[in-house]
């Protein structure tokens, strides 16, 4: 069994099957192998073969485990032996997938295949190459038996005290062969045994077919009205929350990704679920619809508004197909009685989700107009992709298709066959609402828009009303804060009346015309700008030539008002130049008092002068004074003090210890542990290194080092 | 998708489109489940409440209904989220019930037994139940059945009421109609009012609310105790209830400040029952003094607050609410509909006007400009001053008497909240006020010159915001009101809808200072007509000053 021979093989094999091969194994193909001998080491290569194992479905991997347990090579025959009839077919694919190969008339598998399956397949143990009869079995003990049954199906290890004493019927099985030592502590069954026990087949039951699909009878009609219903809900909440970050950005969480409580407040705002949030946010990320800035706000790109001036249909597919092959699993945000794993974060890639999607959609796209059973669709994925299966991708792929319209009531609708089809309408534009292109204004001040509105009219709507009622339709307010921000917008009131005239389809109320029309009179009658330093003179000859004088072009005056300049320079500059130029200013400040001496410049910071290092210098009297006193308090109150250590400085403590240590002396040290906290310890003191005493502690009796800078004080044992 | 006259709404308000074919049978369809928000000219809102939906049920409908006639109706697909809502608090309505118990008088039961384990885990519940007799039923004080109520409405499991009511004393009472007829709106009122065991009805001002009283008062057949805000209204109830029923004055009693007699039907004032003598309340015998079938709640969005803690009370008699508005500034809209009941029957006002039952009136702001020297001294008013200042200024007192003058020929109302503003102007029309304290014998004078015409126009403070039957009054003018309370607006139009004998339209003015609190209260004020369909035309008080130049 080598490689070569793998080689070999594949070298033989036709055009087609190769063909074939690069079909169930496309990672085969990228890069495109240079010869056969670099396809045949990469075919056997650990992660290709993994791959591989992976697209197998239950059943395939049943039958190459059951190849597995096999001596190399085997025929068919030996294979169908120890597995079903349905097997020999799965051999011819799975020779198809170079999973095995052929060795004159019979099979082997690929080296590394054997170390992916594992030493014990499908729990069977070692081989034991001794000869088996299994005519003892007939006198087994019903102790024996019990412990050969719970081996039987794996895993085919079990721990013994000891081995060289064993319990009666481990006893009996070593004697009979029936059981291997491993080591002093394990016993195996062996493969030879473990075979024999299940009847000659490898697993109990194999599974050549999945169960077949279970759901609840929908009809069509029914499916696409719910799905258009998802789909222009879909795309509302697109739109709405890309509009809501752009008005309110959230901040990103340090580690990425958006917070709780935005999540929360975003719901709110959309009036739909945490989750559901999370995962059109998720979608908009994926399509680059929104970002996270390098200040950690979270907004809509400019990709947005390209997306948003697409049709609903392009809309709709282009962050469906995004939605498709993401590995990203927006689902695993916000689990119940989990970690918190935040949506746009980092955390939320897992491998194999898109096959599971895919999966998933097919099965649907095979069974239309019911709607699945979950516990149904589950087992049958499980046998599909039993390597990849996941119970809960499943249901999060199932309630996330229908939140994307691609599923109505459960079931896939026109607009999900029309787009695993790939087909270049997909009736989606057809079946939303018609967008209108009228609005109807009340005398309330409110304007309805009947349905969808063109993104023009909306862009422009939204500019001069506030949005109170989403759905179908929109309910605009308009108010005087909304008319204001119209003008803020560069919009001017007749604009507005003309738009509000032409779009409404009832006439403009006049309450309406007439709040236009004030708010209009007022707005900008008011200016704010900004100045640095003013020039006022009651001469207003004067300021006229200052205004046109040649050499304070560079000043860049404006006239404010007959008798007021400003400019943006500082005003010290201004003065400055001015007297250059030979006029005569003054300075005057707030107030409009005038600053007669010139301005001491003093800076605009607080003082903060820089630290001292002080040097000891010689106390006053009364500090001495006060020291000493402080001192005898201090020393009359520790020596009320019952087994205080009396503290010693830092030289006499090490002079003490040398001491100690050449008399051998037992002493009592005051020891201050992390906190400040001081105990005393009765010790024998040893040696001393590094800063540091070694000593026996009498309380522990053991050998333990004490820093030198923590101890308080020595003194003799008592 | 059909096309449909409802647009549902994924926040729940419906969107009723009113010239869409399909829009009257829509309204019947969804009326029954849905509040009706705004009722302006072209789109009709609704919106889908918890109340309301627990009214539907009350009222014998279930979800799956209420789903088919959105679906029915619905223009776009209805989000699949809205429906499932309805259904789950749909569903969360009679799971439990206040029943009599032959032993024990009044229970709470459920079939529920989780829902009610966490019920009686509210801190607020607790208190109110007795023994538990099984796993579903527990024993509660009779005297708790209202604040029971109330208090599990709060906690989202409102109960159902099977404890039925008591019939009260016999009293024969019924319509005479006799060069009149009741209308088939006020005739629905009642109906629905009297299977509904209890509840509100909600007209127009000047619809006839007096009729519904009376003919449900002729349902019930019973001793009645009806509840008014003042003396001037118990005595119109009075001539009312003498004019269309088979009453004699002697069968009719007024309970008021001057008055205290007590007869089969009495009419008591909100005053008068909530005058407190050293600190306790005086009159509260007067619910039990005879043993009332029914009792009348007059503009019940008034309702004072004590009085709804003595409607706690008496749960088991028939309680009737009337309102033209029931918005309450307070907020206790949820009490309204777990003491006195839920709504009954309500009726967009334009609807009503359609139909001949109150005049058409015109809505018009008076937009005034301060003078230079009342703008600086509303700029450096005491915030707590500002409304007071700009609502009372001279520049609109002008602009009121301008007004006066121009309609001096038709019957003119100046109503108005400060007094010192309503003396002034009274002074300088020459013509009476009413106020506060005005004696009743003088208001009721002065109110029947009015009536007969030998006054053409009365200034008014707030006394006369409500039940004051003036049928000729067809110009108001408002000057300053209660900040920006969108009822006492309502009702002070109300003061003037009363259908005229030659047809013609009401005006209503109100004047209002620019760029004030006097103009943001306005709008809040307006908001409740606006939405009813009454459009504010808004105009200059230059215009209205140069039309007289005097």
């Amino acid at each position: 069994m080598s490689v070569n021979s793998f080689a070999d093989e594949l070298r033989a094999r036709s055009d087609d099957a190769i063909a074939q091969l690069f079909a169930v194994r496309p990672d085969l193909l990228s890069p495109v192998p240079t010869d056969l001998s670099a396809l045949s080491a990469r075919a056997n290569s650990t992660p290709s073969l993994m791959r591989a194992l992976e697209s197998l479905n239950k059943f395939q991997l049943e039958v190459l485990t059951s190849a597995s347990t096999l001596t190399q090579p085997f025929s068919k025959s030996e294979l169908l032996s120890v597995s079903v009839p349905e097997a020999g077919e799965e051999l011819l694919r799975l020779w198809a997938a170079a999973l095995v190969y052929k060795d004159g008339t019979k099979f082997r598998l690929p080296g590394n295949l054997g170390q992916l399956i594992g030493d014990e397949p499908a729990g069977l143990g070692p081989r034991s190459m001794k000869k088996f009869d299994f005519k003892a079995l007939a006198d087994l003990p019903v102790d024996s038996a019990a412990v050969l049954e719970r081996l039987t199906w794996g895993p085919p290890r079990g721990q013994v005290g000891n081995i060289k004493a064993p319990g009666k019927s481990i006893a009996w099985l070593l004697e009979h062969d029936y059981l291997a030592v491993m080591d002093s502590k394990t016993v195996v069954l062996p493969r030879e045994v473990g075979m024999h026990l299940r009847g000659g087949k490898v697993f109990k039951e194999y599974s050549p077919k999945a169960v077949s699909f279970v759901g609840t009878a929908r009809k069509q009609k029914d499916i696409d009205r719910a799905a258009i219903a998802n789909i222009s809900n879909f795309l509302r909440w697109c739109e709405e929350l890309a509009h809501h970050w752009s008005d309110e950005p959230p901040i990103a969480l340090r580690s990425g990704g958006l917070g709780i409580r935005d999540l929360k407040r975003s719901a709110d705002h959309l009036g739909i679920a945490e989750n559901c949030v999370a995962f059109v946010a998720e979608v908009l990320y994926l399509g680059g619809l929104i970002v996270i800035d390098p200040d950690d706000q979270i907004l809509p790109t400019n990709s947005f508004d390209i997306w948003m001036s697409r049709s609903l249909e392009e809309r709709w597919s282009s962050l469906v197909s995004l939605w498709l092959e993401t590995s990203r699993v927006s689902g695993l945000s916000g689990k119940v009685g989990e970690k918190n794993i935040a949506p746009l974060g980092p955390e939320l890639d897992r491998a194999g989700i898109s096959s599971m999607r895919k999966v998933t959609l097919n099965i649907l796209a095979k069974n239309l107009e019911s709607d699945p059973v979950i516990k149904n669709l589950q087992e049958i994925i499980a046998w599909q992709m039993p390597q990849r299966f996941n119970a809960e991708y499943i249901e999060w792929t199932l309630r996330e298709a229908e939140w994307l319209g691609l599923t109505g009531q459960g079931a896939l609708s026109e607009f999900g066959i029309a787009f695993l089809n790939g087909s270049d309408e997909l009736g989606v534009e057809r079946a939303l609402p018609k967008p209108v292109d009228h609005i109807l204004i009340q005398a309330d001040n409110s304007a309805i828009a009947p349905g969808p509105l063109t993104v023009e009219l909306a862009n422009m709507i939204g500019t001069i009303a506030d949005i109170e009622s989403r759905g179908g339709a929109s309910v605009y307010r308009f108010s005087e804060g909304s008319i204001r921000r119209g003008l803020d917008h560069g919009q001017t009131g007749e604009q507005i009346k003309d738009f509000l005239k032409k779009t409404s389809k009832t006439p403009v109320p006049q309450p309406l015309e007439y709040l236009i029309n004030d708010v209009a009179k007022r707005h900008g009658r008011l200016r704010v700008g900004m100045a640095q330093t003013y020039i006022r003179c009651e001469d207003e000859g004067l300021l006229t030539q200052i205004l046109h004088d040649k050499k304070l072009e560079s000043l860049r005056f404006r006239k404010l008002a007959p008798q007021v300049l400003v400019c943006d320079f500082e005003a010290g500059d201004v003065i400055a130049t001015l007297r250059e130029a030979s006029y005569l200013p003054a300075a005057e400040n707030a107030g409009g008092i005038l600053i007669s001496a010139p301005a001491i410049r003093r800076a605009k910071s607080r003082p903060k002068p820089p630290r001292i290092i002080s040097e000891t210098s010689a106390p006053s009297e009364i500090v001495i004074k006060a020291a000493v006193r402080t001192l005898r308090t201090g020393e009359k109150a520790s020596s009320h003090k019952p087994r205080e250590v009396p503290r010693t400085t830092a030289n006499e403590t090490l002079d003490l210890l040398h001491q100690y240590i050449e008399e051998q002396a037992s002493l009592t040290i005051g020891y201050a542990d992390t906190n400040g906290g001081v105990s005393n310890r009765l010790i024998d003191p040893i040696s001393i290194s590094l800063g540091t005493l070694i000593a026996r502690d009498h309380a522990t009796g053991e050998m333990q080092s004490f820093r030198i800078p923590r101890i308080t004080g020595v003194s003799p044992a008592k | 998708m059909t096309d449909g006259p409802l647009i549902v709404q994924s926040d729940k308000t419906l969107l009723l489109d009113i010239d869409h074919p399909l829009s009257d049978d829509c309204r019947r369809a969804i009326a029954s489940f849905a509040e009706l928000e705004k009722s302006p000219e072209h789109i009709h809102t609704y919106r889908l409440t918890p109340l309301g939906l627990w009214n539907a049920r009350a009222a014998g409908h279930d979800a799956e209904q209420v789903v088919d006639i959105l679906l029915k109706y619905s223009r776009f697909a209805v989000p699949h989220a809205l429906l499932v809502d309805v259904a789950e608090t749909m569903s969360r309505y009679g799971r439990l019930r206040l029943e009599a118990h032959p032993v024990h008088g009044l229970v709470l039961v459920s079939h529920d037994p989780a829902v009610l384990k966490e019920v009686t885990r509210g801190k607020k519940v607790a208190p109110m139940l007795g023994l538990q007799l099984d796993a579903e039923t527990i024993v509660v004080h009779p005297g708790q059945r209202g604040f029971l109520k109330q208090a599990l409405l709060k906690l989202g499991w409102p109960a159902e009421d099977f404890a039925g009511y008591v019939d009260g004393e016999h009293h024969e009472i019924d319509l005479v109609q006799d060069g009149w007829s009741i209308r088939k709106y006020q005739e629905l009122a009642a109906e629905g009012f009297w299977h509904g065991g209890s509840g509100v009805v909600v007209l127009p001002c000047g619809a006839g609310k007096t009729i519904v009283g009376a003919a449900a008062m002729a349902h019930a057949k019973a001793t009645t105790l009806i509840l008014v805000t003042n003396t001037i209204a118990a005595r119109q109830w009075r001539d009312e209830l003498l004019k269309r029923t088979t009453l004699h004055e002697d069968e009719i009693g007024e309970y008021s400040g001057s008055k205290k007699e007590i007869r089969p039907v009495t009419i008591a004032t909100y005053q008068v029952m909530t005058t407190r003598k050293q600190g306790v309340y005086a009159h509260l015998d007067l619910f039990d003094a005879i043993d009332w079938g029914l009792i009348i709640y007059d503009e019940v969005h008034l309702l004072p607050a004590p009085i709804f803690r003595f409607t706690a009370d008496i749960q088991s008699r028939r309680r009737l609410g009337l309102t033209a508005t029931l918005v309450r500034e307070d907020g206790m809209e949820g009490e309204v509909f777990s003491l006195i009941g839920p709504k009954r029957f309500d009726v967009p006002w334009k609807e009503i006007e359609a139909q001949g039952y109150i005049a058409p009136a015109d809505c018009i702001e008076v937009r005034v400009n301060l003078t230079e020297d009342e703008r600086l001294n509303y700029a450096t008013a005491e915030p707590e001053d500002r409304y007071r200042f700009c609502s009372t200024t001279a520049t609109k007192r002008k602009v009121a008497i301008a007004l006066a003058k121009q309609h001096s020929e038709e019957q003119v109302l100046i109503i108005g909240q400060y007094i010192d503003q309503l003396d002034a102007l009274s002074a300088e029309l020459g013509v009476p006020l009413i106020k506060g304290d005005t004696p009743i014998k003088e208001r009721e004078r002065l109110f029947n010159l009015y009536r007969t015409g030998e006054i053409k126009c009365l200034v008014v403070s707030k006394v006369a915001n409500f039940s004051i039957d003036l049928p000729d009054a067809t110009i108001a003018i408002q000057v300053s009101g209660t900040f920006g309370s969108r009822q006492e607006e309502a009702q002070r139009l109300g003061r003037i809808l009363r259908p005229k004998s030659d047809g013609r339209t009401a005006r209503f003015y109100s004047i209002v200072a620019r760029d004030t609190v006097d103009q943001d209260f306005a709008q809040n004020r307006q908001r409740f007509l606006a939405e009813q369909g009454y459009a504010y035309g808004i105009i200059d008080a230059d215009d209205v000053l140069s039309a007289n130049p005097d």
